[in-house]
């Protein structure tokens, strides 16, 4: 029986086969129990989301069990390595916040349906794949995985406006990008005959870049690189960001800001890096434009921004920015520095979407929508106040938050490669969006409120959530090595 | 004894936060108790403090990021160690200035005092310029809320951000050049980049980074807005840790860092230098004499002394340098005290704007005594702490530059016109009953927060050999290598 499979390889994607055995198990409890008049047609959703809590958790624990393993599986179609476990495990983490976050949003926002969890899952395992896919196939199946599941979750309020013109426009657009992705997929299995990463990249080494023909390579690399520069809501590509953040549930849009883009940009690393990488002078330049492009649009879009979740996603933009200025600048250094800046990144988002989601009126039980309701925070509820105050500080990038570290690396590699332009750029943008993460501070803390308005009490499992990020964002500084050690691990695997 | 100076706040702080925020007399014994015990601590540096040498002394290293060679690593000189003794000093004064001043918010207000105190004496006491970085740039946070938060007028808002954005724009680039040096050796210990020597060209720029920097911290003249705007927003012990201690931040900067990193650099952009810092003295006191605010005076003539300070560094000669750390540590006595005299009027009063003020004498006696006695300290007078800075600055200008020395010392007699004139319009003349009925000369607790900064005043001038014993061979070590 060794034809297809080797028994290793069951055992490399054990932590991918139990999650959608327990995907599947999960959906089928959920699709009887809830439709049984017995129980009285009982409403899932609390119980749903625990037990995915506890799977992802599973699947976090299986995944830690092969951490250190480095072994391409199922005829070269995915690969696990620790780099790609270390993302994955971030992953998983993140979505038990979100999860977690999610709890008692669905219950003040009548979001009762179970397969709301579910579909969170299989995003994730989409994500997974993704991050392990060796193969264009793989890669694309994975990515239309994660997609699709997005666009359902992006609609899922279903008596709200906002949500279904998400959906729509997430659908639409995300299906557009799909086909460039596709097209590029196909033009580089026209060109090279090979689908593989490890085939491709052992193709173009070989041959020179000037006189081989190569043509279809480089424009298929192109169109593979604006569909994932589209599906990061990267600069030239980003105009659906906002609206889908907007419309979203807030837990969707903490989801979208965090989950499908590390995944993403694993896939990039990987595609790039290992295969297409002695094409590196053709979507080097296309990359540079793109950061710079993200970077000034995501600081100076906030500026004129009023509602929140519409400022997060451009400053989401500009994260995204910076985070290609990793990508650009194509060295050991500039990964590290990505991965560093992705993994705090995500800590920040966590902590400034649940912080969105945590404040609710206590007599209306609506969220806050504008910046300007945050008014009464740091005066009724001091210790919010304070973790929203940390929490942009570090975002802004004040030392010694853990923001700092993380723009510190991108820019210290983007110096070591000689991208001055680059670096400039970004420190200029980053002053900029200084301004209006300030702004959030100047409006909890500074200014006199006229009237009061008393907030709900946040639950237990977001509160604590909260006050270990904020704990963790404070007291970074006293030991950056232990995370930059675990990262180096992984990036030096994936480099070498 | 170094990483005992960084624990008493830590420790300060820590107990300040389990203390509940109703218990308001004990939070604030606390918060005074931990900045003396800092203080104290501090001045014991001074006691063990070796003057025969130019090394660093109180060496304490920590490994912080092995991966990428940068430790913490913590030594105290001749020219940190008053800069330490100062932050210290201020902060325990500031406390105690602002025991009934401030009624709102009353732990955090604490805390970020001790907060700026730890960043202070980390910020002048480490030797690995990124870990320098990252404190010089911390202290923005803490000053930012004490701004915003405890400020009086709403227009503090403006002064918070333009405090905060101006800063960090400048840091910023001096953080790409540290990653540059960084990169081009591989370490970024003060002491092994002191012995590097760049290229001509490079050194220029980074020495433009770096100064970049630190002329907004300074403030040298055309990025000097925000400070006046700061000033006058802040509450009163904001306004004395400014100008008596983050100021000071650019100008030790410029000495500890511009230097000695990039001598050729200096030297090449000492008319540059020059024409910035006599612009400024000149412009800043005239712009003085046209305030109608008091905070805003002792400001812009904040700027004017700063102006001296950098004069005195880019002398390259022992004279220069050494009075400009005299005016620098002067400053940070005497200004700290103008600004805790207009305090005590605000907190009285509510107003800052001199219109309302005059002929105090009649009424304030004792603290007619201290305005005027620091008014002519602020301008200079022999026997104050002032002069001494002044005259060894002006005698090292002269040395190397005969215009910019005449041009410096018309600041001096502006300075007296402005600080005399202030004086005239405030203390003297008739009583205005107009516009405020009561009027109470100064308590038992602000003349306790004055009268440790006149003594050092008097002291400093009377007797500054003490302070340049202590500075004499760091800096003459220092000027070798130019």
């Amino acid at each position: 029986m060794n034809f297809l499979f080797s028994n290793n390889d069951w055992l490399a994607i054990l932590p991918e086969v139990f999650f959608v055995i327990s995907i599947n198990l999960i959906l089928v409890y959920s699709v009887i129990y809830c439709t049984s008049p017995l129980f009285d047609f009982p409403l899932l959703i609390n119980n749903v989301s625990w037990l995915s809590i506890q799977i992802l958790f599973i699947v976090f624990v299986l995944n830690m069990n092969n951490y250190y393993c480095d072994i391409v599986v199922l005829n070269n179609f995915l690969i696990v390595d620790s780099f790609g476990n270390l993302i994955k495990s971030v992953i998983l983490l993140s979505t038990i916040c979100i999860l977690l976050m999610s709890l008692r949003y669905n219950k003040f926002e009548l979001i009762n349906n179970f397969e709301f969890p579910i579909l969170v899952m299989l995003t994730i395992l989409g994500t997974l794949l993704l991050i392990s896919s060796y193969d264009l196939i793989a890669m694309y199946l994975a990515i239309e995985l994660q997609s699709f599941c997005s666009y359902i979750l992006s609609a899922f309020k279903r008596n709200s406006e906002f949500s279904a013109e998400a959906g729509l426009k997430y659908f639409i657009l995300g299906a557009f990008s799909s086909g460039f992705l596709l097209f590029g997929c196909s033009l580089i299995y026209g060109f090279t005959g090979a689908t593989n990463y490890e085939q491709i990249s052992l193709l173009l080494i070989g041959s020179n870049y000037s006189n081989l023909n190569n043509n279809g390579i480089v424009i298929g690399t192109i169109f593979i690189l604006i569909s994932f520069l589209f599906k990061i809501s990267a600069a030239p590509f980003h105009l659906w960001s906002p609206d889908i953040y907007e419309g979203s549930p807030t837990t969707i849009t903490a989801f979208f800001a965090i989950v499908p883009k590390i995944g993403l940009l694993t896939f990039f690393l990987r595609l790039f890096f290992d295969s297409l990488y002695t094409l590196f002078i053709s979507w080097q330049d296309l990359l540079l434009i793109a950061s710079i492009g993200s970077m000034i649009i995501g600081s100076f879009g906030a500026i004129w921004q009023i509602k929140l979740k519409r400022l997060l996603a451009f400053s989401a933009i500009g994260h995204v920015g910076y985070m290609l200025i990793g990508l650009c600048c194509c060295s050991v250094e500039s990964v590290y520095g990505l991965i560093f800046y992705s993994i705090i990144y995500i800590f920040m988002s966590i902590s400034s979407f649940s912080l969105l989601l945590i404040v609710r009126r206590n007599d209306n039980l609506k969220k806050l929508k504008y910046i300007e309701d945050l008014i009464v925070i740091a005066k009724t509820n001091p210790f919010i106040g304070f973790c929203f105050a940390i929490t942009f500080f570090s975002i802004a990038g004040v030392p010694p938050l853990a923001g700092f570290f993380s723009k510190m690396f991108l820019f210290s590699s983007a110096i070591s490669q000689s991208a001055y332009t680059l670096s400039v750029v970004g420190i200029l943008t980053s002053v900029i969006s200084c301004f209006y993460y300030l702004r959030i501070i100047q409006i909890s803390y500074f200014e006199q409120n006229e009237e009061w308005i008393s907030l709900k009490k946040p639950s237990k499992e977001i509160s604590i959530l909260i006050s270990i990020i904020t704990l963790i964002l404070i007291v970074f500084f006293l030991h950056p090595s232990l995370l930059s050690i675990l990262i180096h691990y992984s990036i030096v695997n994936l480099c070498f | 004894m170094l990483s005992l100076l960084i624990t008493l706040p830590i420790l300060g702080i820590l107990s300040i936060l389990i203390i509940p925020e109703y218990k308001v007399n004990l939070i604030k014994q606390v918060a005074f108790l931990s900045s003396l015990l800092t203080f104290i601590c501090s001045l014991f540096l001074w006691v063990f403090f070796d003057n025969s040498t130019s090394k660093f002394q109180f060496i304490e290293y920590f490994d912080w990021m092995s991966l990428f060679n940068i430790h913490f690593f913590l030594g105290i000189d001749g020219i940190s160690l008053f800069f330490v003794i100062l932050s210290t000093f201020l902060v325990s004064i500031c406390i105690l200035n602002s025991w009934f001043s401030i009624k709102k918010h009353l732990k955090k207000y604490y805390v970020c005092f001790l907060l700026m105190d730890l960043f202070l004496i980390i910020v002048f006491s480490v030797l690995d310029i990124i870990v320098f970085y990252i404190f010089f740039e911390s202290i923005l946070i803490p000053m930012f809320l004490v701004i915003g938060v405890w400020g009086s007028r709403t227009r503090k808002l403006k002064a918070a951000y333009q405090f905060f954005l101006y800063t960090l724009i400048g840091s910023l680039f001096m953080l790409l050049a540290i990653f540059y040096m960084f990169f081009e050796t591989g370490t970024t210990d003060f002491q092994i980049l002191n012995t590097v020597l760049f290229s001509e060209d490079k050194e220029l720029i980074l020495w433009l980074a770096f100064f970049l920097s630190f002329s907004v911290k300074v403030p040298m003249v055309p990025v000097h807005i925000w400070l006046p705007e700061a000033h006058v927003e802040a509450p009163t012990s904001g306004s004395v840790i400014l100008a008596g201690i983050l100021l000071k931040m650019g100008t030790y900067g410029l000495l500890r860092f511009s230097l000695s990193l990039f001598p050729y650099a200096s030297i090449y952009f000492t008319p540059l230098v020059y024409s910035l810092s006599a612009v400024a003295v000149i412009y800043t006191s005239l712009t003085t004499l046209r305030q109608v605010d008091l905070k805003k005076i002792i400001a812009y003539s904040s700027v004017a002394h700063m102006a001296f300070v950098t004069i005195g560094i880019f002398t390259f000669n022992l004279y220069g340098v050494e009075g400009s750390l005299l005016i620098m540590l002067s400053h940070g006595f005497i200004s700290s005290a103008l600004f805790l005299c207009i305090g005590v009027l605000y907190d009285r009063h509510h107003t800052r704007l001199i219109k309302y003020y005059s002929g105090l004498t009649q009424v304030m006696p004792l603290y007619s005594f201290f305005f005027v006695f620091f008014s002519m300290a602020n301008l200079g007078f022999p026997g104050t702490s002032s002069f001494a800075g002044e005259f060894l600055t002006l005698i090292g200008s002269y040395q190397s530059n005969t215009f910019v020395t005449f041009l410096a010392s018309t600041g001096m007699v502006l300075g007296a016109g402005y600080s005399l004139w202030l004086c005239n319009r405030v203390l003297f003349g008739p009583l205005t009953v107009n516009y405020i009925k009561q009027y109470t000369d100064i308590t038992r607790r602000e003349f306790a927060v004055l009268i440790p900064l006149l003594l050092c005043t008097v002291w400093m001038g009377v007797y500054p050999e003490i302070f340049l014993d202590t500075m004499h061979l760091t800096i003459s070590n220092l000027l070798q290598k130019i």
